[in-house]
């Protein structure tokens, strides 16, 4: 298997951070992972690298409660950045809210990139398969 | 008889008769007559004798001419009524009696004739007539009867309308005793016999309104009248009218008995009844209408407009209102209006003015009806501000709710994740990694339990009592308690409250409030200056209001306006920050009645409105 180049994880949790780390250790073939604390951090990375030419993520993990920018708000802007690669996108979070059900419903509509609704814990055993590149 | 004789002698004698006689020869020359003869016709009596009587007078009829023909064959001639022309065109009436004279030998030597003027009889005639007609006219138009009394003879008389009103036979004939009689039994009775007496003795005069009783039965109001009529000042009798008023007594009796009727429904209709004319005048209103107005006589409301009870510009919408209705001719039903008087009352009506039309269809004015719903809209009020509460109520629930699952569920799934790893870990030295992440994990849970526990505290503690504070006490004591984090951060606060304000609220949580929004200033101060708090407090609506000002980094309320006060959210970089002080105090607040407003410009400052609730 094709290792991915790039993952990004944006959660403000670190244990989060890091359990998912650790399963994408132990079970996928990468080259790096970015974590970042909240959405705005990420937005940045995204763009910085859409500018330096460097390669974008093809997997984000995104936490939806987080302080400055929050997951909602990373997706409304990252939906209309120039990319053309379809990026999967695993929103992970412990809400039962049907707001934000409905808001992952939405922003899946709108974006052609690949968007997923996880609930919290991911299990080892699930996490390859949410984290094989959208096709 | 007299002789026939040219004897002066006898028309001597002739000349003195009382009566105008002529004595006429069968050539019917005058031979003798009276001066009264002579003066009637106005001739003086030296050119009568010897002159024929058609030379006399010119223009005698072919009917007297006849007459005295007739008299001289011997038959008795008729009266005759000739008319002769005055000077003046003044007509004179003369009656003609004519008998043949006779000598001793029973020989017509001629006529005798007498005649009397009656021009004043005959003018009379028509004017009796005409008045009999007149008095038959009136009586029957005007249901009015006559009545005569003759003292002397004790007979009592009764015109045809006096026996129709009693409903007595054309040929009954009325008795004093049955007059009085007639009138029905009590006051009518007792009225007319008094009447009756004082007229015959003392000679007053009577009208009065009373009942009778007729023949067939019948009661029938009537007005009756007497006078008493003097003859060589002593009375001689009486005369008097009856009027048959029985239908006006009756309809407007009817009349009468509606008007109360309607005054009464009027009067107890729970709502405000006004009729008004083009003007918009009041022409009548109810009780109701008049307590509205504080009024105690219909008559204080009468002929006065809106303008002269509510303020100005409320009577000029009532107005307008009007002439919609009064110049279409269209209904307004209805429409919800508040009425504000000159004191400042306002009173809540639900109003119909509906177009009232006179006789011939022409717009007169209007017919209002206004409900006072004023508890009805008091009470919805109330019932809105309950829904209200109740739909925030289950709204914060219902978040509340979806806060502590995301929250719990975030920790378990933590734990579980991680415990998930140490059972497969084999490296000594991650396990205890693990071990160290599960503690923390585990306060983090106990934390954020302590926080939800806080919550439901705030919410479901009924029993703490709101207290009259010192809002300046209060924010001493919390500066006091701050003073260490105050100096370390280099703030200030300037406080503008004068010391004599007062809120209404339970201790604990002012307490908590203060701390809350003290501290998030200065945690998000700006890195480019110190941090300045400045406290000032207004009154409005009920609620006294503390306002907080920081010169603090600020906020975009516009992208995290509703989140603001949310658990968990940050909105900064800022490592100490929980997400949990505002939360709290905005539940602690709203617990006490009061809500909370904030405006915030992003690198100056941010300002909390909190509302106190002034009542309890």
């Amino acid at each position: 298997m094709k290792a991915i180049k790039s993952i990004f994880i944006v959660d403000d949790d670190p244990i989060t951070v890091f359990g998912i780390r650790k399963m994408l250790d132990r079970t996928v073939d990468f080259n790096t992972i970015s974590t970042y604390g909240n959405g705005k951090l990420a937005l940045d990375g995204i763009l910085k690298a859409l500018k330096s030419d460097k390669s974008i993520p093809e997997v984000i993990f995104l936490d939806i409660n987080m302080p400055i920018m929050d997951g909602w708000q990373f997706l409304a802007e990252f939906i209309v950045l120039p990319i053309d690669e379809k990026v999967r996108i695993n929103i992970v979070t412990s809400s039962i809210d049907p707001a934000d059900y409905e808001n992952w419903e939405h922003y899946n509509d709108k974006s052609h990139h690949l968007i997923t609704f996880n609930t919290k814990p991911i299990k080892c055993s699930e996490i390859a398969a949410i984290t094989k590149p959208a096709e | 008889m007299l002789k026939s004789s040219q004897i002066d002698p006898n028309n001597y004698l002739i000349k003195q008769l009382p009566k105008a006689t002529a004595f006429l020869n069968k050539k019917l020359e005058v031979i003798y007559a009276s001066d009264q003869w002579a003066e009637d016709f106005e001739f003086s009596n030296g050119k009568v004798i010897g002159k024929k009587i058609g030379e006399l007078l010119k223009h005698l009829s072919k009917d007297l001419q006849k007459d005295l023909k007739d008299c001289l064959k011997g038959n008795i001639g008729s009266v005759i009524k000739e008319c002769i022309n005055e000077k003046g065109n003044r007509k004179k009436w003369i009656e003609w009696t004519n008998i043949p004279w006779y000598d001793e030998k029973e020989n017509i030597i001629g006529v005798i004739v007498q005649t009397e003027s009656i021009t004043e009889k005959i003018n009379d005639i028509p004017n009796i007539e005409r008045l009999q007609l007149l008095i038959d006219e009136k009586s029957s138009n005007a249901n009015l009867g006559s009545w005569q009394y003759d003292a002397e003879l004790k007979s009592l008389w009764w015109c045809e309308m006096s026996k129709q009103i009693h409903e007595v036979r054309k040929d009954f004939t009325p008795k004093i005793e049955t007059f009085i009689d007639f009138f029905k039994d009590g006051h009518s009775k007792n009225t007319i016999s008094m009447a009756f007496f004082e007229a015959s003795e003392k000679g007053i005069s009577w009208k009065e309104k009373l009942q009778i009783i007729t023949e067939k039965g019948n009661e029938k109001w009537i007005i009756t009248t007497g006078k008493p009529i003097y003859k060589n000042d002593k009375c001689i009798g009486l005369v008097g009218t009856f009027q048959d008023i029985n239908e006006q007594v009756i309809s407007n009796k009817k009349t009468e008995e509606n008007e109360l009727l309607l005054r009464t429904l009027i009067d107890s209709l729970p709502m405000n009844v006004f009729v008004k004319d083009l003007d918009s005048r009041k022409i009548l209103v109810n009780k109701s209408e008049l307590d509205f107005l504080g009024l105690k006589h219909e008559s204080e409301a009468l002929g006065k407009t809106d303008f002269d009870f509510l303020n100005k510009n409320n009577a000029q919408i009532g107005r307008e209102e009007d002439i919609m209705v009064m110049e279409n001719g269209i209904p307004m039903l209805k429409k919800e209006t508040t009425n504000i008087k000159k004191d400042g009352t306002r009173t809540s009506f639900l109003t119909s003015k509906i177009p009232l039309k006179g006789a011939n269809g022409k717009i007169t004015g209007l017919v209002g009806l206004s409900m006072d719903i004023s508890d009805l809209k008091k009470k919805e009020e109330e019932l809105k501000n309950l829904i209200n509460v109740t739909s925030l109520q289950n709204k914060k629930l219902v978040n509340f709710a979806h806060i502590v699952s995301h929250n719990l569920r975030s920790h378990t799934a933590n734990f579980s994740m991680l415990l998930e790893f140490l059972v497969s870990e084999k490296d000594e030295e991650e396990k205890q990694n693990l071990i160290n992440m599960l503690v923390k994990a585990s306060d983090d849970l106990l934390e954020t339990l302590n926080n939800l526990n806080e919550v439901v505290v705030i919410n479901t503690n009924v029993n703490l009592k709101k207290q009259n504070i010192s809002l300046n006490k209060k924010i001493k004591s919390v500066e006091k308690n701050l003073s260490v984090f105050l100096k370390n951060k280099n703030a200030t606060i300037i406080n503008t409250i004068e010391d004599n304000v007062k809120i209404k609220a339970i201790p604990a949580y002012l307490d908590s409030i203060l701390t809350n929004f003290f501290t998030n200033s200065i945690m998000y101060k700006s890195a480019e200056r110190d941090p300045i708090i400045k406290l000032s407090s207004s009154r409005e609506n009920g609620y006294t209001i503390l306002s907080i000002n920081d010169n603090g980094l600020g906020i975009d309320l516009k992208k995290y306006g509703d989140k603001l006060f949310g658990m968990y959210k940050t909105f900064h970089n800022n490592p100490d920050a929980k997400g949990i002080g505002l939360f709290l105090a905005k539940n602690q607040i709203e617990a006490m009645n009061g809500k909370i407003t904030t405006s915030s410009e992003v690198g100056k400052g941010t300002t909390f409105n909190i509302h106190f609730n002034e009542s309890n």
